[in-house]
């Protein structure tokens, strides 16, 4: 405490206040001695003499109070520190530079390292997440992973002893939302065990999770984003009724706005009880049954109990069911991960491209690195006689490089400050996207506390590492040529090659960097003409979920009849269809087909994707009909008929018609009545996928669709105009009905777009970046090198070089190193590419075209860049450079 | 001066409070002397190193300054305890006894043996 506080008082004392008080006291001490010595009868020489003896002399006691005073290691830095800021603000162009490269280095590392961080770092937000786990059951020969079902969950709650606790839940609940004085919306929720809040340790923002009575409860609680969106943050929520697809909740709690889902990635809105699960949703699987997967589970680790216990336990487990439940269980094993962890289905995908991206951003900070350690060192060599004559008045070789330390770590820290406002705009910007998925995913990223740590972290060592050769090279000058004014660094050559070392290495790095941004805009531009099979002109759309307000098959095949009818009433529209999802929409419903009449070796099995149409969709949509028609007042009950695009013909019925054919899913016979073009069904890099269109009015009633009805109408005009009437026309047929998914068919498809857009945009802007300071670090190095030797020049001049020669010399020197570097990057990028394969679409990962124009592109760049120094050492003055001397 | 000791590290600041305790507000060269004194003159002072000690005590809140006028009158600076250094001797000096206490026992026991 007492330290804290001297502590504290000497860091005041570094303002510097209370310096003369010391000198008075000083005095009044001197002149106290010297009356006492007087008085013992000294001259007054010697009673002065005297006393500054006892004193130990005046200065020395100053120096030790002053040290006393303040604290002496703190105030030296602050002082190398003024020392440093003034240093680099007599370079301002310099400093510029260094920062700029540093920030754009280091802001492209943190936007990175931010997604890094959301979707791999970032545990779930509830109570201590390292012993939340989600469980999963594993399948022989089958990629990870399956969900579970009542049954199997109730054994492994009751017989596993590793967790303290299990909870499960029902990921994806639809429904419509009324209440609250506004439209209706569609809402996602889900339904979980009563002890699904308490073990997830989640504190809730207002009321309380489920009581362990309430699993049958018509009880809701929803999530603090719908509370504040809809219901205005109104305090008295608790204990209010809202309507879920016209059933009465009461709500009794409020949960935190950072809890989304526990993958992290859905955005759910409310949750109820598992127990009113079939309320809300039509189709709900059989309750007993051990071969259904819909249940998702998470358990809590039991304190004490590691996870390679709670393994081997699960594996016991697995063989004891298998052994009681051979039909169903198996081949099942239980496997688990951290909750909130990516979603084992796309773990490797995404950890791959954010892997991509962390390289490039990584050889994007070593080129921007190398820009500003280049710069350092011609810096460095431009301070030789300051630095010399620092050594010769006695400064320490260390505190010299200390001092050059500093200002490198001061540009180090200004880059990161640059990078992290850089990194805060690109990430608002990366956020700003749109995912191609029928239900809402949360995918913010922002800069949270571990970004920003790594960020300042990177920009110290950055500054450390690029400023150390400097410094070591600047400490141990040849004195007596620094002196002088010479080069004191080393002996001409070596230098030059180690700058030339670095610059080839800078370039060798953009290669590699340019030929990925290549594919990747190639790619781009590939994805641009993929043929999605249908054309989304004109075309506006919006979903409805009738069965949601409790509308029977019936009430619902009417009601979007009569939606159809009236939407193509409205003026300007010249065709209103229905289908249950959109193309494109990152996939519906798929089943494997075999054709009826064929023995089973005969049979191959594709699986085809599932869309409900009504007739006209064809047309509507621009998919061209091949062979057959086009569906035309089919009814349910009747002979189920069905369009397959020409992928489903070529699979099932190479050479032959399919026409009249019959087909079955397992569970019903369809007859062929037409084929139609291909089209892109789920997104827009799938190879092309079998599809089968079935009538919307004969599916309805036994296999309704999950995800609602969405009617596509055709205009000639604006289609976002059409929104508007189309909303009218919604709730002139019932005012209770969610709208959901408004958007124009153009729009949707630029969704699609996403990610050969975003890789584009990223190795895009990453690319140019790396090649303008590539380029610059060129510059920069050949302008450096004519003008140390500008005094050769000025010889070579005199003894009669002319000065195309002079010129020539130069851009020999860039070519050479601009060749080497290509040399160097370009069997890299080869190699690298191959493992972006599979986010390009439509190109090969060696595709010719990239690989033969970057080089060259490079090369002009970069001739250009020494062409301007070596036009500058062309006109160099012979007369004057050598009366300089 | 070959006879005189130098002063042990660290037990400056506690001769300083305990001479503050007995004496009262006190100035620098004054207090110098003083310890000089009590130590029957066994101890010589450097007395530029009595600053730094005392202003390290102010700094930890044992003692506080105020100018004043000395007995001569010349203007000096005036230190006396603070209540914390009032305590601070206080528990010093049975910190001292104890020391001494265990010391003692020590040399006592060797010659008996």
């Amino acid at each position: 405490m007492r330290t804290l506080r001297a502590m504290f008082l000497r860091l005041v004392g570094l303002l510097g206040r209370g310096r003369d008080d010391f000198n008075a006291e000083l005095d009044s001490h001197l002149e106290m001695h010297i009356d006492d010595g007087l008085r013992a009868g000294l001259s007054k020489e010697e009673a002065r003499r005297q006393a500054l003896i006892r004193l130990g002399g005046a200065e020395q006691a100053r120096q030790s109070y002053r040290e006393r005073r303040s604290l002496p290691g703190l105030e030296r830095l602050l002082r190398d520190l003024r020392f440093a800021l003034r240093t680099l603000g007599r370079h301002p162009a310099m400093t510029a530079i260094a920062i700029l490269s540093i920030g754009l280095g280091i802001g492209a590392n943190a936007t990175i390292f931010s997604m890094v961080s959301r979707f791999v770092l970032r545990p779930a937000p509830v109570g201590d997440p390292a012993t939340l786990l989600s469980l999963h059951i594993g399948e022989k020969d089958q990629q990870c992973c399956n969900s579970f079902n009542p049954p199997i969950y109730r054994d492994l709650r009751d017989q596993a002893t590793s967790f303290a606790s299990m909870a499960a839940y029902y990921e994806m609940i639809p429904a419509s939302l009324s209440g609250g004085g506004k439209e209706p919306e569609r809402a996602w929720g889900q339904s979980v065990t009563t002890n699904f809040f308490d073990m997830l340790e989640l504190g809730m923002v207002m009321g309380r999770g489920f009581a362990s009575s309430e699993d049958r409860a018509p009880v809701v609680v929803l999530s603090e984003r719908l509370w504040r969106r809809r219901f205005h943050g109104n305090v008295q929520i608790v204990g209010r009724v809202v309507q879920l697809s016209g059933h009465a909740f009461t709500v009794i709690g409020v949960a935190p706005g950072s809890f989304h889902s526990v993958d992290q990635i859905l955005e759910i809105d409310f949750w109820v009880p598992l127990g009113v699960s079939a309320e809300l949703v039509a189709n709900l699987p059989p309750q007993d049954a051990r071969d259904w997967h819909w249940l998702a589970v998470v358990g809590r680790l039991r304190a004490g109990v590691t996870r390679e216990q709670a393994s081997a336990e699960l594996n016991t487990l697995a063989q004891r069911f298998a052994a009681a439940y051979p039909a169903t269980d198996k081949d099942n094993s239980f496997l688990f991960e951290q909750a909130g962890s990516l979603p084992p289905r796309m773990r490797s995908a995404v950890l791959l491209f954010l892997a991509l991206l962390g390289l490039v951003v990584v050889l994007l900070l070593a080129i921007a690195g190398m820009n500003v350690a280049n710069l350092l060192f011609a810096q460095v060599a431009g301070r030789q006689r300051e630095l010399a004559m620092h050594l010769a008045l006695g400064a320490s070789r260390a505190r010299l490089r200390g001092k050059l330390l500093l200002e490198s770590v001061l540009l180090g820290v200004g880059g990161g400050l640059l990078g992290t406002a850089l990194s805060v705009w690109a990430t608002g910007a990366l956020s700003s996207f749109h995912l191609p998925a029928p239900m809402p995913l949360n995918v913010r990223i922002g800069d949270d506390w571990r970004t920003l740590l790594y960020t300042f972290a990177l920009s110290v060592i950055a500054g450390v590492a690029l400023g150390l050769g400097p410094a070591l090279a600047a400490s141990r000058p040849k004195m007596a040529n620094a002196l002088k004014g010479e080069d004191g660094l080393s002996g001409g050559r070596r230098r030059l090659s180690l700058r030339s070392v670095l610059v080839v290495a800078q370039v060798a790095m953009s290669v590699t960097l340019l030929l990925l941004t290549g594919l990747f805009l190639r790619s781009l531009e590939s994805a641009a003409r993929i043929d999605i099979g249908f054309r989304p002109q004109g075309l506006a759309m919006l979903s409805v979920d009738p069965r949601l307000n409790g509308y029977t098959a019936m009430q619902t095949s009417q009601f979007l009849a009569q939606l159809r009818e009236r939407a193509a009433a409205i003026p300007g529209v010249d065709a209103a269809v229905c289908t249950d999802v959109a193309m494109l929409s990152g996939g519906n419903r798929s089943e494997g087909f075999t054709v009826v009449g064929r023995s089973a070796k005969d049979n191959n099995v594709p699986t085809a994707e599932l869309y409900m149409v009504t007739p006209g969709y064809f047309a509507t949509m621009g998919t061209p009909l091949l062979a057959g028609h086009d569906f035309s007042g089919e009814r349910a009950g009747g002979q189920k008929t069905a369009v397959v695009n020409k992928a489903f013909a070529d699979r099932l019925f190479p050479g032959e018609s399919p026409i009249g054919q019959l087909v079955n899913d397992g569970r019903w016979t369809y007859e062929i009545i037409g084929v139609s073009g291909n089209a892109k069904s789920r997104t827009l890099g799938e190879a092309t996928r079998p599809i089968l269109y079935r009538s919307l009015d004969q599916s309805l009633t036994e296999d309704p669709s999950l995800m609602g009805y969405t009617l596509l109408v055709h205009t000639r005009g604006n289609p976002a105009m059409l929104f508007e009437p189309l909303r009218r026309e919604v709730y002139r047929l019932d005012p209770a009905m969610a709208i959901y998914n408004e958007e124009t068919m153009e729009e949707h498809v630029r969704s699609a777009y996403f990610l050969p857009h975003l890789a584009a945009i990223l190795f895009g802007v990453f690319g140019a970046i790396g090649l303008v300071l590539a380029t610059t670090g060129l510059y920069g190095v050949m302008s450096y090198a004519v003008a140390r030797r500008t005094r050769e020049i000025g010889i070579r001049m005199a003894l009669g070089a002319r000065r195309g020669a002079v010129e020539q010399l130069f851009l020999r020197q860039g070519a050479v190193l601009t060749v080497v570097a290509i040399g160097l990057g370009w069997p890299a990028a080869w190699m690298v590419s191959r493992l972006v394969r599979s986010f390009l679409y439509g190109v090969e990962p060696h595709d010719a075209a990239t690989f033969a124009v970057v080089p060259v592109l490079l090369a002009a760049v970069s001739l250009a860049a020494c062409w301007i120094p070596a036009r500058r050492a062309a006109r160099v003055d012979p007369a004057e450079t050598l009366r300089a001397e | 001066m070959g006879e005189k000791n130098e002063v042990w590290q660290g037990t400056l600041a506690l001769m300083v409070l305990r001479t503050l305790e007995t004496m009262g507000p006190q100035h620098g060269y004054g207090l110098a002397r003083r310890i000089e004194q009590t130590s029957g003159d066994k101890l010589q002072l450097n007395y530029g190193t009595v600053y730094p000690a005392l202003l390290k005590l102010e700094q930890e809140g044992y003692i506080r300054s105020h100018w004043g006028a000395s007995e001569n009158n010349r203007k000096a600076k005036f230190y006396e305890l603070t209540a914390a250094g009032k305590r601070r001797v206080r528990k010093a000096a049975e910190e001292w006894e104890q020391t001494t206490e265990i010391v003692a026992r020590f040399f006592v026991s060797a010659e008996e043996a």
